[in-house]
């Protein structure tokens, strides 16, 4: 959080999260570049600047990997919450990572040549209908484009120009970006059937990110957020009073398709968007800390009685009226603008055989 | 719901104490995991063969006969302690270059050279020096070239440019290489047909076309692809060469 941007926010847990990241990028670098030709023991080795590109590709390729694991990751067990903290500072290094192998190739295999460097790889093959011999390394291209947007765009005053939705929705291009480098590497060094070792590791990170993923979906539809039941006009249950515990939230799933995050703070139940203002992080999934929701992704604070986030800062988020029938916690369909106080509703105390 | 039982991470503040040696070893791990991931995949590149600069000799001072179709050669006549009287080698420029334009004076003449030599087996190439110094008129009577034709045959294997694949590049071949194999040729860099089996002994022929122009961007699309190919073979001064016939080349 933050009441002006600075380029980054540094914690002592970011010092942390960068710190192991850079070290193992640099094992790997480390060990591609200098250990591995003495390994090899090739009587004529391969030429250093192939060496360095191949090194750069397969870093880019295994950070992509690791970093499109997290989510999934998160999803099914918490504890790798903090791998998404800082997740955007390894993403930046993995465009870094990946436009240093492509400056390494287009050094290399695309200079020295009667046809500007530029032109030469936009050019050269364009055998676009057939599978082998396929202009590669347009995709990689591709691929590096939408790394390069998404590193621009990643500090929060991109977020809060481009509205979170729009800057979530293009963020989703790490996906076509991991897609086209699946392409990339398929149609180019695996064609030629020599790299076991690149065959075998990359059809296990393609294979383990699919996994990941598959078993994040399950894991939601199996116990995801429950639907609310319409109850009368305009208000629905979105769970019993007793369901929710003290400094937790209930998350329900509204008729208009929105999370709601219900709450209880001191005694008392209150309801919020379920979508952090910052990334959509899932505040029902965080916890009450010092009077006030905070989100599980990166610390987003809100008062839980009107969506706002302690002074100086000035993020909102959207509340609901909320009342109690019986056991019932009603919430109005319709949510308050972001930052509308709502009291909060005196409910029975959670009582955890209940839940 | 999040369980109260699990700790609770948030970014600025300390990490929760039941949680730090959970992220200590997910950080151990990942310091591991991707150096295993580097060995996995270095370890097990292809060796790009016995091809490579022989900068160990230095620089080379070769007299011979120039001939220029269907590329630049050089029939040499007093060679080197690396190249000796009688060999026939190519000759290209420096980067993705061939010397056609500064050697066409010399077409079935002498000259002297001088530049750096780049080997595979019995494939060799002199990459000519910039400046007058790379190519010098040489006085003498040019012996003619003796040529052997070895008939038509049908060759399967790969098309590439004879610089990076005599080890300008290592690797120098394959798909991950084409686009450099094509800019060569475009260059007029000398393209050379890699035979899956050898023919008269021979692996490596200097490809032309029958009216001895450089090939064109018909078979330059074939370039760095498993391929099938027709045409007449010859020995040139001892060097293999292949008059391919464009029409029968297709991809395997």
């Amino acid at each position: 959080m933050s009441v002006k941007y600075i380029p980054v926010q540094w914690n002592p847990n970011k010092y942390v999260y960068d710190a192991v990241m850079l070290a193992a990028v640099a094992a790997f670098l480390w060990f591609f570049m200098f250990v591995s030709p003495d390994l090899l023991a090739h009587d004529r080795p391969i030429t250093g600047q192939i060496r360095t590109a191949r090194a750069f590709g397969a870093c880019a390729f295994f950070m992509l990997t690791v970093i499109l694991c997290i989510g999934p990751l998160a999803r099914l067990d918490a504890r790798f919450l903090p791998l998404l903290y800082n997740r955007r500072h390894f993403g930046v290094m993995a465009f870094f990572i990946a436009l240093t192998h492509a400056y390494a190739i287009l050094g290399w295999y695309f200079s020295f040549t009667p046809i500007e460097t530029y032109e030469a790889l936009l050019s050269t093959n364009t055998s676009f209908d057939r599978v082998r011999g396929f202009p590669f390394e347009i995709l990689g291209l591709f691929a590096l484009l939408c790394l390069g947007v998404l590193a621009l765009t990643s500090h929060d005053f991109w977020m809060k120009f481009l509205t979170p939705p729009i800057w979530k929705a293009l963020h989703f291009l790490i996906y076509a970006a991991y897609a086209a480098v699946i392409g990339h590497v398929a149609l180019g060094v695996l064609q030629d059937g020599h790299a076991t070792g690149l065959t075998v590791a990359f059809g296990l990170s393609g294979a383990l990110v699919i996994a990941l993923h598959l078993a994040a979906v399950m894991k939601d539809r199996r116990a995801g957020d429950p639907a609310a039941s319409i109850a009368q006009d305009g208000w629905e249950v979105a769970c019993h009073a007793d369901q929710v515990e003290e400094g937790f939230g209930k998350v329900a799933v509204l008729s208009t398709g929105e999370r709601v995050a219900v709450f209880r703070q001191e005694g008392k139940l209150s309801a919020i968007s379920n979508a952090c203002s910052h990334q959509n992080g899932p505040l029902g999934e965080g916890r009450i800390i010092d009077c006030l929701v905070t989100c599980p992704w990166h610390g987003f604070q809100y008062n839980v009685t009107n969506g706002r986030s302690p002074e100086p800062f000035t993020e909102t988020v959207p509340t609901y009226d909320l009342r109690i029938d019986g056991a019932k916690v009603l919430i109005r369909s319709e949510p308050n603008p972001p930052g509308t106080y709502v009291e909060p509703v005196a409910a029975t105390p959670a009582n955890k055989d209940t839940v | 719901m999040s369980d109260k039982e699990d700790p609770f991470f948030v970014g600025y503040l300390p990490a929760p104490k039941s949680l730090r040696w959970f992220l200590a070893g997910v950080s151990l791990l990942l310091i591991l995991a991707f150096p295993l991931f580097s060995w996995a995949v270095s370890v097990t590149q292809e060796d790009p063969g016995p091809s490579g600069y022989r900068f160990d000799f230095g620089r080379q001072t070769l007299t011979g006969t120039i001939t220029l179709a269907p590329y630049p050669t050089l029939h040499v006549t007093e060679g080197s302690e690396l190249v000796a009287a009688g060999e026939t080698i190519l000759l290209a420029g420096v980067g993705k270059f061939g010397v056609a334009n500064r050697v066409s004076d010399f077409d079935g003449a002498l000259a002297t050279l001088q530049g750096i030599i780049l080997d595979r087996g019995d494939l060799r190439m002199l990459q000519v020096a910039g400046g007058r110094r790379g190519v010098m008129a040489a006085e003498g009577e040019a012996p003619t070239l003796d040529i052997e034709p070895l008939g038509r045959w049908r060759l399967s294997g790969e098309i590439c440019d004879g610089k990076c694949l005599a080890g300008a590049m290592r690797p120098g071949t394959g798909i991950g290489h084409r686009a450099c194999a094509q800019l060569c040729l475009v260059g007029e860099v000398p393209p050379v047909f890699v035979a899956s089996e050898p023919i008269n002994g021979h692996e490596f022929f200097l490809i032309g076309t029958a009216d001895g122009a450089p090939i064109g961007r018909d078979l330059i699309d074939f370039v760095g692809l498993y391929v099938e190919a027709e045409g007449e073979i010859s020995l040139r001064g001892g060097m293999p060469v292949l008059i391919i016939d464009p029409e029968t080349v297709e991809s395997l």
